[in-house]
């Protein structure tokens, strides 16, 4: 038989080790806390600091920034002194500072005759370019911004072709060839860096200067087409450039 | 909010110039062209007025279209002269190959523009007549190059005095000259 104060000197030590076990067990939980989140402010280095300022800076700003509305003005000049050029104009929209989707339209133009073969070429479509910037500078937010990025582009056109003499030389007789919208297509990539400044304003300008490459193409069942608009004057791989005026909203 | 560094309206110079060196921040290599920044600034346009000064043409070397032929068969090589001439448009005759002996192969133009050309070959005193009907594809290069005829071949027929057989190998007739468009086999014994 058990005596009633065993018993209940018992239920006291059990008490006992269950709050000492609680202790125990609350004491090193803190203690790990302190370990992970320490009270003490620690000594920064001053890059540390800087990308401390920039991040605060970033987690600032908000996720859309604006839309820049921009017009090429070298393929302006370039139609005006030549017989082939485009028109484009694109809207780039800014997210963060860093990302800038954008698309690209223009009218590509051809009306061309040259002299040595008598040969006129005549084309006038649309084009279109899909594709992302990156803004690389250190401080994304200045005014002021250097760019990396990419295009995928694509034309569908027609065109005209007019050759007034094709003899021929065994057999005789003239066969000029009068074909009329001769339908062509072509897809490109084009690689780019460029800059950008403000100026005045929502006034900013900027170039590129940018590396086409044909990705597909079909010419259609002449076997050549000479100017693809967008593109430029046949050639598979070419460097080319842009000369932007921006306005940004 | 914006982080405007610059307080008063930027000048063209510095508008133009400041990023390069704010891109150096990220980029140190470009630290060490130091002055020649500026020339580096106008570098690709430099270029690409450079590139758009130039201009190629690049038409094909061989810009005529002929038909290859190849003998096979038991006669590779005729020993007989070969004269081969056609009907022009005029209505007068023209020869393509005159007297030729050891003939293996020859090339012979295709008319632009006809859907029908006939030639006529003639072997010691047997004369054949074979017709070649084909369709005329106008091919352009470039406006820097002629224009010209490309053909399909659609079918080939004959008379058998000296020639045993033609069989069409390439129904296309282009530039390429590798290609052999029809096999002739002459007779053995011509007579």
């Amino acid at each position: 038989m058990i005596h009633p104060r065993s018993i209940s000197m018992y239920i006291l030590r059990s008490i006992a080790i269950s709050l000492l076990v609680l202790l125990v067990s609350t004491a090193y939980a803190q203690k790990e806390t302190v370990a992970k989140h320490p009270q003490q402010p620690r000594h920064l280095s001053k890059q540390e600091q800087e990308a401390m300022r920039r991040k605060q800076i970033d987690d600032s700003i908000p996720f859309f920034r604006g839309v820049q509305v921009k017009v090429d003005a070298i393929g302006l000049v370039q139609k005006a002194v030549s017989d082939y050029g485009q028109y484009e104009a694109g809207v780039r929209v800014n997210l963060k500072d860093k990302y800038f989707p954008v698309v690209e339209f223009g009218l590509g133009k051809a009306d061309h005759r040259e002299v040595t073969t008598a040969i006129s070429y005549h084309t006038s479509a649309p084009y279109a370019k899909i594709g992302m910037d990156f803004n690389i500078m250190k401080n994304k937010h200045d005014i002021y911004r250097t760019y990396v990025g990419a295009r995928l582009a694509a034309t569908s056109f027609k065109y005209d072709v007019d050759n007034p003499a094709i003899i021929d030389p065994v057999y005789g007789g003239n066969y000029p060839v009068h074909q009329q919208g001769v339908k062509a297509k072509c897809s490109w990539m084009e690689a780019l860096a460029g800059i950008d400044a403000k100026i005045y304003g929502p006034i900013h300008l900027g170039w590129s200067v940018r590396y086409y490459r044909r990705l597909s193409h079909d010419d259609g069942p002449l076997g050549n087409v000479w100017y693809v608009p967008g593109f430029g004057k046949q050639a598979s791989t070419r460097i080319g450039g842009t000369f932007d005026i921006i306005v940004e909203l | 909010m914006r982080n405007n560094n610059h307080s008063s309206v930027p000048t063209f110079r510095r508008a133009f110039l400041s990023p390069l060196g704010r891109v150096r921040e990220g980029l140190p290599f470009l630290s060490l062209l130091g002055r020649a920044r500026e020339g580096l600034l106008f570098l690709p346009l430099f270029l690409l007025l450079f590139l758009a000064s130039c201009s190629s043409v690049d038409c094909p070397l061989n810009n005529t279209v002929y038909a290859n032929y190849k003998l096979m068969g038991r006669v590779t090589t005729l020993t007989d002269p070969l004269t081969i001439w056609t009907n022009r448009n005029d209505g007068n005759d023209t020869i393509l190959i005159n007297q030729q002996v050891n003939t293996d192969s020859f090339t012979l133009p295709v008319s632009y523009a006809r859907d029908r050309d006939t030639l006529f070959f003639r072997t010691n005193t047997t004369l054949d007549t074979v017709t070649i009907d084909k369709t005329n594809i106008p091919h352009f290069e470039s406006v820097d190059c002629g224009m010209n005829y490309f053909h399909e071949v659609k079918g080939i027929h004959y008379t058998r005095n000296a020639i045993d057989s033609i069989t069409i190998q390439n129904r296309d007739i282009t530039y390429d000259t590798s290609k052999k468009h029809f096999y002739v086999y002459f007779k053995e014994y011509r007579y």
